[in-house]
């Protein structure tokens, strides 16, 4: 039983100091988010842009869709050193253009391949902190979840944002676990449980009864 | 007699644990959601093909001028409806009133005609996992649309319950730090745990740009 303690005691501890850097990005995007702070213009016409000629591009990428066509704009992407992760491609077939959103947590990219000129036109722009971690708390989030994770950033921000959850998850198990055996604040974590329980399960209720 | 500096540390693990108890019913929902949101192909937790759908037409009485949303309220309140107004992308013509009313677990699709005095209300309700996914992200701050301003109570309630998660977290997380640091045969073990933490946060956030 002490030596259930002792190790519980332990990764309470080293889990929780290494998770803390992610809790912290959590916890300050969520202020970002609940009061709409982080809005993240896209890049427009003021913001540095550069045009790269002799891009060719197969013209079988115009008629893929989704994953596919993301996996094929890739190599044109690393072409023009633009990394990140590809959004939502949009194809404006009259004006014979691809128009790829590229994200990094504190860049946007906006890539416009002209395929009758082989041009392609890439405007960026830098983001702030607030913005980048707003980013990532949504990352990979529930929506385009076919073209999600196109880039080992996100695949890896997967991992972490995961990796986040189940150690949260696991630091209030062992939590609890310890304040039990320690026997300290018994009452008034008892009293501190049930007030916490009635508010979750007050508000719950409030908002979808 | 305690000195004021012991006094200073018995109170920080306090409340370590104090708002980890009170929050953790919080805590739980926002980690756990947080995995379903991220796994949108779960099929456990499918809650759109599950919804279920009706559509009720009503009388209703003239309403008075004012703005959508004072005219919105009104309507409301002839329906027996509450929860967060949105409002669509394109104005509805003259002489109707269209919004959308949501809380977890529901949403009620409103189209008023005006002139004609009826009003029907597509209803559509989610299950337990849609209540779930919907509490993780409501806020009633959407897009970026001055008309889409908070105007429910309890959105107002929860989103101030999600600051305060927020701030919770980061509370523990600092008070974590002041814990650690006080036990001796810890330090480098922990040291190493939260550089370690802080240089693969900081890679998604400042080198990945």
């Amino acid at each position: 039983m002490r030596r259930l303690y002792l190790v519980t005691r332990d990764l309470h501890l080293y889990a929780g100091l290494f998770v803390s850097p992610f809790i912290l990005v959590f916890a300050v995007s969520v202020v970002y988010l609940v009061h709409g702070m982080a809005r993240r213009p896209a890049p427009g016409a003021s913001d540095p842009s550069r045009i790269v000629g002799d891009v060719i591009v197969p013209r079988e990428v115009l008629q893929l869709q989704g994953r596919a066509r993301v996996d094929a704009l890739r190599p044109l992407l690393d072409q023009l050193d633009v990394t990140g992760e590809i959004d939502f491609v949009r194809h404006a077939a009259k004006e014979h253009r691809l128009i790829v959103p590229v994200r990094l947590p504190a860049r946007d990219t906006i890539v416009t391949f002209d395929y009758e000129q082989h041009t392609a036109q890439i405007v960026s722009r830098a983001h702030g902190i607030g913005e980048a971690s707003v980013y990532l708390h949504k990352m990979p989030g529930p929506h385009n979840a076919d073209v999600r994770g196109n880039s080992s950033l996100v695949r890896l921000w997967h991992l972490a944002a995961d990796a986040t959850a189940y150690a949260v998850l696991f630091i209030t198990l062992s939590g609890i676990y310890l304040w039990v055996v320690l026997r300290a604040e018994r009452r008034a974590g008892l009293f501190l449980i049930a007030a916490g329980a009635a508010t979750f399960w007050g508000l719950v209720y409030a908002l979808a009864a | 007699m305690p000195s004021p500096r012991d006094t200073v540390f018995v109170w920080n693990r306090r409340i370590h644990y104090y708002l980890g108890l009170y929050f953790l019913f919080f805590t739980w929902l926002f980690a756990f959601t947080g995995l379903l949101l991220n796994h949108p192909r779960w099929e456990f937790a499918q809650f759109w093909p599950n919804r279920v759908q009706t559509v009720a037409d009503h009388a209703i009485q003239p309403l008075a001028a004012g703005s959508d949303v004072e005219r919105a309220r009104a309507l409301m309140l002839q329906l027996g409806i509450s929860g967060e107004i949105q409002w669509p992308a394109q104005s509805p013509p003259p002489g109707s009133l269209a919004f959308q009313v949501t809380r977890p677990g529901l949403v009620l699709d409103v189209k008023a005609n005006l002139d004609e005095r009826r009003a029907s209300v597509q209803r559509t309700q989610l299950n337990g996992w849609g209540v779930l996914h919907v509490l993780h992200t409501f806020t009633g701050v959407p897009a970026a649309d001055p008309r889409h301003a908070r105007d429910w109570i309890m959105t107002t309630i929860w989103a101030l319950s999600m600051d305060a998660v927020a701030v919770g977290l980061a509370v523990m997380v600092l008070s974590s730090y002041i814990m650690w640091y006080r036990l001796r045969t810890k330090r480098i073990g922990g040291l190493a745990a939260l550089v370690l933490g802080y240089l693969a946060c900081g890679m998604f956030l400042w080198v990945l740009r």
